[in-house]
């Protein structure tokens, strides 16, 4: 314990410096922007914002403060253009339109806002307040995972990817598995023999993450944005009077503490993030209230349970980046590379070894989200009037800001066509039903997991039941038997349940 | 349909890869037990069953896509790769004032206004950048001299 406030107390030293402090409130203003505009979510506003923040030249820890920053304001904003315009910016503010839109077509629109800024606020102080508590506790235990517990880890993060992201388990697996081949590209470190390069020098180092990220996240988007672009202009809800009132928060307050614990932990599941964390806390707030019929048309409780629980999935996604170095949704996967990018290596040691990035992060995100309430509820007019700006300006926009920042970091313009075709693979991707997230994450673990498995094998003289020799390494396994056939088998049942008559007594559960 | 054609496309690029990794990645020698085939090896033999079942069971029939759509869709590409082409040859200023001209002027701005939005977003964003943030931009061929 006394570990843990100590660190914090050296990481409030780091955010408190007046620029992290500036970088901290830039973040969550540029966040929330960027969250508030129709289309564009955290990931993608991380993806385009990162080669800039790369390009400044800052201290990793500034950098990260910075876009945690823009990530977690991003996740309050999209809240905004969900409820004003019935537009989620991303598939985790999806749920927020489902009771958020209703209200603010009732005339609760002012109401609307400033609850789910404060149930976003409890939602991402809770996470924080958790991940002070846990993450070292789970980094000190993870600095005793081998490496066969590592590809263990690997195995369960993809697995518990493929099972609970996207409709389609098989489509989700194959975007990882394209995201792990596309990092085998490039001089293998342990023998120098160059793979898939075929000659071409540019790519004899691997494909550039940030080309990647950029690629699949930004144009991507861009080219969806486009091709949204004709159905129909976009009308905005007038913000009202009405206020959020201790009643409502009384009402909430239960709805918001059960969605936060949701969403924490399903942020700490590797893979997915702020989407399923909402539609979990959703579907289970429906369930416990017993009283569906108001849900859906403008019920406060099930607009503050996704708020609370994206907000708290953000944070709790940051638990296993920090602490093992695996990701726990496709933003973080972003905000990894952003740290490799610095020459830190996530993991285990960094609340050792770099105190000042682990510490100052989380340090960071209690004066975030603090700073984030405060913009949110005086300001909630301004990032409303954002939402007006015309589509015509904006995505050329995007676009340049893309192309500055890919260009400014290499100089190299073959990277602009690069960013431009995996644009379009990732967009063809989209509309093929495949999601991205889990592509971001194979690029980002790819040469991890491939040198635990190596490195195993040395180990073992190339004995692959080294795999299961350890207590560690066997419970994941165990865990990700769980994560795959739950879902098969609850997907079973319900669909049983809807076959069946209404009247007939349920059976129990075989 | 669409998810076939996806689909076999992406066999052709898998096989390859798995042809790839048995046949021709050695490395001249190594002590251990996995080499750089390895990996690919493996990462082959998840890929191509997984892209089977998607042959085998599709769900997404087509694009659904009209046809202005898709020329909308086509003229962004067009656009996007020739800005890449002329970014640095141009230089940033003169590329991205044409380059949000014409987009903005597809997406429906009036010729006035896409005219002094590419200006503006051109020239101002060229000195945020350059001199208050101090990135690398091309000037361009043309402007060498004048920046």
């Amino acid at each position: 314990m006394d570990a843990v406030f100590s660190g914090l107390a050296s990481g409030f030293a780091t955010a408190l410096d007046p620029f992290n402090l500036m970088l901290v409130l830039v973040g969550c203003f540029a966040g929330t922007l960027i969250g508030a505009l129709p289309g564009i979510g955290p990931i993608n506003g991380v993806a385009i914002l990162l080669p800039i923040a790369y390009g400044l030249g800052f201290k990793p820890e500034s950098a990260i403060i910075l876009l945690a920053g823009i990530y977690y304001g991003a996740e309050y904003g999209g809240r905004i253009s969900s409820i004003l315009l019935n537009v989620p910016g991303d598939a985790g503010a999806v749920m927020t339109t489902l009771d958020g839109n209703p209200m603010a077509r009732k005339g609760e629109a002012g109401k609307a806002l400033s609850l789910s800024a404060v149930a976003s606020f409890v939602g991402g102080t809770f996470a924080v307040i958790l991940m002070t508590l846990f993450g070292p506790l789970l980094a000190a235990y993870a600095v005793t995972f081998s490496p066969s517990d590592y590809v263990a880890l690997m195995v369960f993060a993809f697995a518990s990817l493929a099972s609970l992201v996207g409709s389609n388990p098989v489509k989700t697996l194959l975007g990882a598995v394209i995201g792990l081949m596309l990092a085998s590209i490039g001089i293998d470190a342990n023998t120098g023999v160059a793979r898939y390069t075929f000659g071409i020098p540019d790519i004899l180092a691997g494909i550039d993450f940030l080309v990647v990220v950029i690629g699949l996240f930004g144009m991507a988007e861009l080219i969806h944005l486009v091709e949204q672009q004709a159905r129909g202009t976009l009308k905005t809800l007038e913000i009202d009077k009405s206020f959020v009132t201790m009643a409502d928060l009384a009402r909430t307050k239960w709805t918001i503490l059960r969605s936060s614990c949701i969403g924490f932990f399903i942020g700490i599941l590797p893979g997915t993030g702020a989407s399923v964390a909402s539609a979990v806390a959703y579907g289970t707030e429906k369930r416990v209230q017993n009283n569906p019929k108001s849900f859906g048309e403008g019920d406060i409780r099930g607009l503050a349970a996704p708020e609370a629980a994206n907000n708290a999935a953000a944070g709790g996604a940051m638990v296993p980046m920090l602490t093992l170095g695996i990701p726990g949704s496709g933003t973080t996967a972003i905000l990894l590379g952003a740290l490799l990018l610095f020459n830190v290596t996530p993991g285990p040691l960094m609340f050792q070894q770099r105190p000042e990035i682990a510490w100052g992060l989380i340090a960071s995100m209690y004066i975030g989200n603090i700073a984030l309430l405060v913009i949110n509820l005086p300001l909630v007019g301004l990032f409303a009037r954002l939402l007006t700006i015309p589509q015509q300006y904006l995505t050329p926009l995007i676009a340049v800001l893309a192309f500055i920042g890919v260009y400014s970091i290499v100089s190299n313009p073959h990277d602009l066509y690069m960013i431009t075709l995996l644009g379009l693979f990732g967009w063809i991707m989209r509309k093929l039903g495949f999601s991205l997230a889990p592509v971001i994450l194979g690029f980002v673990l790819g040469s991890l997991f491939e040198n635990n498995l190596r490195r195993a094998l040395s180990i073992s003289a190339g004995d692959w039941t080294i795999l299961l020799q350890s207590w560690n390494s066997i419970v994941l396994y165990v865990l990700t038997a769980i994560v795959v056939i739950v879902p098969i088998w609850y997907g079973r049942r319900v669909a049983a349940r809807n076959a069946r008559s209404e009247d007939e007594s349920p059976k129990a559960p075989a | 349909m669409a998810d076939r054609l996806f689909a076999g496309a992406l066999l052709i690029v898998a096989i390859a890869y798995t042809y790839i990794a048995f046949a021709i990645l050695k490395a001249p020698f190594q002590y251990d037990p996995l080499g750089p085939e390895s990996w690919p090896q493996i990462l082959g033999c998840v890929a191509i069953p997984c892209i089977l079942y998607v042959l085998w069971r599709p769900d997404v029939a087509s694009f659904d896509l009209e046809m202005p759509t898709w020329a909308r869709v086509g003229a962004l590409f067009v656009l996007l790769m020739a800005y890449a082409w002329v970014f640095q040859p141009l230089g940033f200023i003169l590329s991205t004032l044409i380059f949000c001209f014409l987009l903005s002027l597809m997406l429906g701005a009036k010729p006035l206004k896409a005219g002094l939005f590419g200006i503006v977003t051109g020239v101002a964003g060229y000195f945020v950048c350059t001199r208050l943030l101090e990135l690398n931009l091309p000037a361009g061929k043309l402007f060498v001299g004048l920046l």
